[in-house]
């Protein structure tokens, strides 16, 4: 079965959201409150659309969302939009919820509304001209990290059961050997936190742990390949 | 009758060949806009040194003054005060006149236009017009101080040793408090003027009634002029009481125009008052700007709005100077509440950015505003003001990516499309979400840093391997080795590091300045 995901707003973020979640082959489910947007997400194409009163915790119930959906709060009405967090959140406990907010306040109110991301507007951006001020080779740099404008990048990769990296404590591997730097990890033993390489903590990678790597996208696919299994590799991107 | 004719056509054509060789020679050009640089822009980097050495003068002049007034003056100090402030004075005084315009360019300009309408050349119509324009300036309030402040105390007339006083006006022009409130008060000419006439009038008419009132009776007042200075005492409300009316009659006068000077002084009072108030304001922003041109760098902030807010709330102690201005006078008080410099005023308008000094200063644009029409027009004005002025703009619609490309800004932010990508990544590639969340927010763990190695670095000829990043707990990811080149992502261990290299590695705070001190690189 597919991914789902219910998109909660299709205005000015929602359409850019919608359009790259069908690139991730997420099954899109769209609700509005506004007629008009919703108009426009028939016309882009979506076929899972529905008028919905988010005040109405009925309507909200009725949408049996499962916990393994993802949820993405982004009305463009800043209120209503911490109002559907909250009532989402308390009808369904454990389904991932994320939303965009534009100010430190709204972040807040978010998080204690429920939400299980805050993806803040302007933090990103605001710390771009810090770094454009301050180091302005290595934010070009990784400007074309994250935008695909260059052919290095980042990715991320989980190791299976029985791959060569298995058991093996962080500091033994060599990753030059493959032209690509080891940013850092997830170890499911330890906890869902993200782990800098730079933290200076050591660490053995297991099976079920994610590593995120950064190199030349060549030499990351042939990197994955030696670490995963390519008949696993579909299920994984 | 032919000679001298040609005599005074040669006379004609040798004024012209001075005014035109003077006109098109480079080292007098250059000479006379430096002089004229150094005496009235403010921006000039020298003017400083020459204000402060006039200041110096008129003190000193000034302090003399004052010395000898209970001490015999030692001989020094009068050859000082009168040959070597007041020649300065005068030399100062004569180059202000001759900046002022210029009579050779008139001549040339008139030969040009003469040579033209094939008609005869007349050169004493621009001189006689130039020297016109000179002697208007020589009549403006400020050159007459400049003026009477050359004449050197004269010591045996005590009242001849006042000019001295005028140096201290000469203070006037360094002064721009006072400059400002000048300007206030011309300002509210018309109601001050008012005020004038209407004292002059109340103290004549008290001033002479009280002359043929007491005149025969009171043996205080003894002419007309003591009359008119008991009534402008007593209006003042001062009221040195050495002359007091005597008779009933003139207690009611007394009276009468203690109530009207009364009324007077509010009225004058709140004419002041509420003139200050109505340029307070622009005086406090004039000052900020100011301040901010004698920064070797500084920042721009267009729009006080969520985005600017993140900005300047994200790091403390921003090393840049900063001025923030919004067009909206309830964010721009919003802004001085939280304590940041701000002042109203529309960033499209080519004014409001032409006031910052371009020429001596590096700037940095950010258009923060919500609205992206706004941020490409200020990113276009700034652009056309000085191209060399950076401007980081924001785009709200991606689809502008071009546009503001055209327009002719550095470096582009785009809030919306990074939330939504850092909102995608949160959802399909978790790990590598947080991973570069982290980063890009600058979060103290993954900080990216870079270093560039100038001349004479340690660095420069060791191996990566001979560095021990691993022990600094740096993460090494590679060599920007000239803009053009393509990055070196994790070279191999035996690459030597060379000069201008930019090493770009990740870590700690701590790390990076403990890499900066190990290897003595400092940001320049």
């Amino acid at each position: 079965m597919r991914k789902r995901a219910f998109l909660f707003g299709y205005g000015q973020h929602g359409r850019a959201i919608a359009e790259g979640l069908k690139i991730e082959e997420f099954k899109v489910i769209i609700l509005e409150s506004e007629e008009s947007n919703l108009e426009v997400a028939k016309e882009d194409g979506f076929l899972d659309t529905m008028l919905i009163d988010i005040t109405k915790d009925s309507q909200l119930e009725s949408l049996m969302i499962e916990d393994d959906d993802k949820v993405i709060c982004v009305m463009d009405d800043e209120h209503l939009n911490v109002f559907l967090t909250l009532s989402l959140r308390s009808i369904y406990e454990h389904s991932f919820l994320l939303s965009i907010s534009d100010s430190i306040h709204t972040t807040q109110k978010l998080k204690k509304a429920g939400a299980n991301r805050v993806i803040s507007l302007y933090e990103v951006s605001a710390n771009r001209i810090h770094n454009i001020l301050k180091r302005p080779t290595a934010t070009q740099l990784l400007d074309g990290f994250v935008t695909n404008h260059s052919d290095i990048s980042f990715k991320e990769m989980t190791i299976p059961v029985g791959s060569r990296l298995d058991g093996v404590m962080v500091d033994d591997i060599y990753f030059g050997e493959y032209k690509v730097l080891l940013v850092g990890m997830i170890d499911e033993e330890l906890s869902q936190k993200f782990l800098f390489i730079t933290a200076g903590v050591e660490h053995k990678i297991d099976a079920g742990d994610t590593i995120v790597c950064i190199g030349k996208d060549e030499d990351l696919l042939e990197f994955e390949k030696s670490v995963v299994n390519t008949e696993d590799m579909e299920k994984l991107i | 009758m032919i000679l001298k004719y040609l005599k005074s056509k040669n006379k004609k054509e040798i004024i012209y060949k001075i005014a035109f060789k003077l006109d098109h020679s480079k080292s007098y050009y250059k000479t006379k806009s430096a002089i004229s640089d150094i005496l009235n822009e403010p921006e000039n980097r020298y003017k400083k040194y020459i204000d402060s050495m006039i200041i110096f003068l008129i003190v000193s002049s000034v302090a003399i003054l004052i010395y000898e007034v209970k001490h015999p003056v030692p001989h020094w100090m009068d050859t000082y005060d009168i040959y070597i402030v007041s020649f300065i004075f005068l030399v100062e005084y004569l180059l202000r006149l001759w900046v002022h315009n210029d009579i050779c360019e008139a001549i040339t300009i008139e030969h040009k236009e003469a040579d033209y309408l094939s008609r005869e050349f007349e050169p004493w119509t621009p001189i006689k017009k130039a020297l016109i324009e000179k002697f208007n300036y020589m009549m403006r309030p400020s050159s007459i101080i400049d003026l009477l402040a050359i004449f050197p105390a004269y010591r045996p007339l005590r009242v001849l040793r006042l000019f001295v006083l005028f140096r201290v006006l000469k203070l006037l022009r360094y002064s721009k408090n006072i400059k400002h409130f000048m300007e206030v008060l011309a300002n509210k000419r018309f109601e001050l003027l008012t005020l004038l006439l209407l004292l002059i009038f109340i103290v004549m008419t008290a001033g002479i009634a009280l002359y043929v009132l007491e005149e025969q009776i009171n043996p205080n007042v003894n002419s007309l002029f003591d009359a008119l200075y008991w009534s402008l005492v007593t209006i003042s409300t001062v009221g040195y009481g050495d002359i007091s009316p005597v008779t009933n009659e003139g207690k009611v006068i007394s009276m009468l125009i203690i109530v009207s000077g009364i009324a007077m002084i509010s009225f004058a009072t709140s004419v002041i008052v509420s003139a200050f108030s109505e340029k307070l304001n622009e005086l406090k922003e004039n000052r900020i700007v100011e301040q901010i041109n004698k920064s070797d760098k500084f920042l721009v902030i267009c729009g006080y709005g969520q985005l600017a807010k993140t900005f300047l709330r994200q790091e403390e102690g921003l090393e840049h100077h900063y001025i923030i201005l919004d067009k909206d006078q309830e964010r721009v008080d919003e802004a001085i509440l939280d304590g940041y410099d701000a002042i109203k005023a529309d960033a499209s308008r080519h004014e409001t950015l032409s006031k910052f000094s371009v020429d001596y200063t590096k700037i940095t644009i950010l258009c923060l505003t919500n609205s992206d029409i706004e941020n490409i027009y200020i990113t276009l004005n700034a652009k056309i003001i000085d191209p060399k002025i950076e401007v980081i703009a924001r785009a709200n619609d991606s689809a502008l990516y071009n546009k503001f490309v055209r327009a002719g800004a550095d470096h582009i932010l785009m809030p919306n499309s990074v939330a939504n990508t850092m909102l995608l990544a949160a959802i399909s590639k978790p790990a590598m979400y947080k991973a570069v969340f982290d980063i890009l927010t600058g979060k103290n763990i993954a900080k990216v840093d870079e270093v560039t190695l100038y001349e004479d670095n340690p660095l420069i000829g060791s191996r990566i391997k001979d560095i021990d990043f691993k022990r600094m707990k740096l993460l090494f990811i590679g060599i920007q080795r000239g803009s053009d080149r393509p990055f070196l992502l994790n070279p191999p261990d035996d690459e030597i590091f060379q000069k201008g290299d930019v090493l770009i590695m990740m870590g700690r705070k701590i790390s990076h300045i403990h890499f900066r001190d190990m290897y003595q690189v400092h940001r320049i």
